[in-house]
């Protein structure tokens, strides 16, 4: 038994030095997502997408390889944090990717910040993520700008004037959205005749449906995530409420049409790209390959987690290989000109570190979600 | 001075040493951690003083520590920031001019949560065992739903960012041994006895003329304090806070380091802090991909999740009352430990 033992003991050892085998040539990059914990469907869809991206593009132009380095979060901020620090100062890496949701990116952002690090966050929105910042960047759009292209959907395109908002108090996200919509649907000369709120778990609507009922706007402006916007819809259609209602990339989920079913007939949402309206060459590209390996569509986060790893790719490359420095890096992620990813042409804003790009409008159509139109910027 | 005392006072000046070296030495990355222990330490070790050594079975935590986190937020950002962060309602005019340093914010945090305890008390009080765990689970659930909805004082689910970084290894150790002073001298006097013997028997205890109902409030109270100035060197720590930062999930893993620990062992706790907060970071090892012997295993996410449940259950299958049970450390059973294996030796 003994001798077994040391025999294991032994072995155990050797794994640990084989398991650290380096490579001499490679740039480390550190990637911080929630794995676990309540947002665990977000992250592993996004590391989906830098996975395969990863597959596509293993190196950059000089053949220096990209060491991608995995650390959950679960979802919180002070594992973020942690997993930040731990990437930075233990792991070395040159520059991080990360987080999903904006509350946990602003978590590990500061740590970044001090030790000049670039990070770059595939989907944070909320405009105060990089504010002030000089080494935090993001491959999706803001706030601001979904709000506003939604208000200037619903006022240019639908033609409709006047609107109620439903707001998740306790979801940033769509207090966030909310604010932004209000915001430029009123300086377009639209009306908010209401604002309604609820709550993440809420199953029931009524209370806020009579009261958007006895205002009777033209439409319904429902910033949240696909769960509360199903289950509002099919009972604002029973109780005969049947404006066209409007939501934001949380929409974009197929739970949406399963749970809502008809009643979501007509939904439609800002969102970041459109699998079927190749924004660009590497959108059919990408989207062919992740239907082969995983045998479904990207949705949103893949294709911005897959944007943020070839962000950084083309980063490395013009910054000199393996050789470069994270200043350098997050002065060409920073400095990011025309690039064509996957969700579309990306100018990153040097000032801001904020990504200037169009947004998609999609919409629900017989179950099936279809691609209405893009807004530029 | 006895030589016990001498011992107590060296370890705690090692201690600071160790700090002060690992400051230097150590990276950043440990340094957060043991920072994130001397919180969780001080947390968990007033959390233990109404739970374990009291035996009130209470799940207050997560409340207190989001009204510590708030006041402290509150105090030490600028009136220019909160400005710039209230974008859905104007925060109301006397707390957006309220301006002060970390310390005195940190206090006003701990006295603020030690006032709310204070009033707690007088309601939770009046029940005993599962009914007390489920009302004081109520009012950590009505600060989380207080939090979303009072948008004037706490922006709402948009949380509070940006905060400045003022906790350092030396704030939270500092604080951290502090508390333990206070509590483990708390619980050798008249009133941690009397709380003991509220834990064994409460009608026993009133029988001997305890006043049950004051003895409990003394604990709640001295817990409230610590865990509102623990919320405060979080939110520094962290620089942002919102409301779901404060779940259940907070006051759970309370529960499992005091568990683990040993329910009414202040040592245990510290030992036990150590051994969860650094155990579910070293773990992250499991979930790297490796190569063993020309055999790639792929990193699996959450791994670590499962191999530290394992351990816990492990602990409580062979350590039923966790790691040091009721017991304390104490210089005399160390000695005695020497002694015996010497008298063994010979």
């Amino acid at each position: 038994m003994k001798r077994f033992l040391n025999i294991l003991a032994v072995a155990l050892v050797s794994f640990m030095f084989m398991a650290t085998s380096s490579y001499s040539k490679e740039v480390k990059v550190g990637v911080v997502l929630p794995m676990t914990g309540l947002v665990a469907a977000f992250g592993q869809s996004a590391w989906k997408g830098i996975e395969l991206a990863q597959s596509m593009e293993p190196t950059a132009k000089d053949g220096t390889k990209i060491h991608l380095t995995l650390l959950d979060n679960k979802g919180t901020k002070v594992g973020t944090a942690n997993a930040v620090s731990k990437l930075i100062s233990s792991n070395h890496v040159k520059t991080l990717i990360g987080a999903i949701t904006s509350s946990d990116t602003m978590a590990g952002a500061p740590i970044a910040e001090r030790h000049h690090i670039p990070m770059i966050s595939s989907s944070a929105t909320n405009p105060l993520v990089t504010k002030g910042t000089k080494y935090i960047s993001r491959a999706c759009f803001i706030d601001p700008f979904q709000g506003a292209v939604a208000a200037k959907y619903v006022y240019n395109n639908l033609h409709k004037k006047t609107a109620t908002v439903m707001i998740e108090r306790d979801q940033d996200y769509s207090v966030g959205l909310a604010h932004a919509f209000i915001k430029a649907f009123k300086k377009l000369g639209g009306k908010v005749v209401s604002v309604a709120f609820f709550q993440s778990t809420d199953q029931d609507y009524s209370a806020q449906i009579s009261t958007i009922k006895a205002k009777n706007p033209e439409v319904i402006y429902m910033p949240s995530y696909y769960q509360e916007i199903a289950l509002f819809c099919r009972q604002a259609r029973q109780y005969g409420l049947n404006q066209p209602v409007l939501a934001g990339d949380g929409a974009e989920a197929d739970a949406l049409i399963k749970i809502g079913g008809k009643a979501v007939n007509g939904v439609t949402f800002t969102t970041h790209f459109d699998p079927h309206a190749a924004a660009t060459p590497l959108t059919t590209k990408f989207v062919n390959l992740y239907n082969k390996k995983y045998k479904q569509n990207p949705d949103a986060m893949a294709a911005l987690g897959a944007d943020a790893y070839f962000i950084v790719l083309n980063a490395v490359s013009k910054a000199g290989g393996y050789k470069a420095t994270p200043k350098k890096i997050n002065y060409y992620i920073r400095h990011t000109k025309n690039f064509k990813g996957v969700t579309g042409v990306i100018n990153i804003n040097p000032k801001t570190g904020n990504a200037i790009k169009s947004a998609v409008i999609r919409k629900v159509v017989n179950g099936k979600f279809v691609y209405v139109t893009t807004v530029n910027p | 001075m006895n030589k016990k005392t001498i011992l107590t006072v060296l370890s705690v000046v090692l201690l600071f040493l160790f700090l002060w070296y690992g400051d230097g030495h150590l990276s950043t990355y440990a340094m957060r951690i043991w920072e994130e222990v001397g919180i969780f330490l001080m947390l968990a070790a007033s959390y233990n003083l109404i739970n374990g050594v009291t035996g009130q079975f209470s799940l207050e935590p997560n409340g207190f520590v989001a009204i510590g986190a708030y006041v402290t937020a509150i105090l030490i950002l600028t009136p220019a920031q909160k400005e710039a962060m209230f974008i859905i309602t104007p925060m109301v005019p006397w707390l957006q001019n309220l301006h002060m340093s970390f310390f005195p914010a940190l206090i006003i945090g701990g006295l603020v949560t030690a006032f709310v305890g204070f009033l707690l008390g007088f309601p939770v009080f009046r029940v005993r065992g599962d009914y007390l765990a489920i009302v004081t689970l109520g009012f950590g659930l009505t600060i989380r739903v207080v939090s979303n909805n009072t948008v004037p004082i706490t922006n709402g689910a948009l949380g509070l960012k940006g905060l400045p970084t003022y906790t350092t290894i030396w704030w939270c150790w500092g604080w951290a041994v502090f508390a333990m002073i206070v509590i483990m001298r708390m619980v050798n006097s008249e009133f941690g006895r009397a709380m003991k013997a509220v834990r064994d028997d409460e009608d026993a205890a009133i029988a001997m003329g305890i006043n049950t109902f004051w003895i409990k409030m003394t604990a709640f109270i001295t817990a409230a304090f610590f865990e509102g100035v623990g919320g405060g060197l979080l939110a520094s720590l962290i620089t942002i806070i919102s409301p779901t930062m404060f779940t259940f999930f907070l006051t759970f893993e309370l529960l499992i380091i005091i568990v683990v620990g040993g329910l009414g062992s202040m040592t245990g706790t510290a030992l036990a802090t150590i051994v969860v907060i650094w155990g579910s970071e070293i773990l992250r090892v499991v979930e790297q991909p490796m190569d063993i012997f020309g055999l790639h295993i792929p990193g699996i996410p959450g791994m670590r999740m499962v191999v530290f449940s394992v351990l816990l259950i492990l602990i409580m299958i062979f350590a039923r009352e966790g790691i040091m049970g009721q017991k304390e450390f104490s210089w005399d059973s160390l000695f005695n430990f020497f002694k015996k294996n010497k008298v063994a030796q010979k």
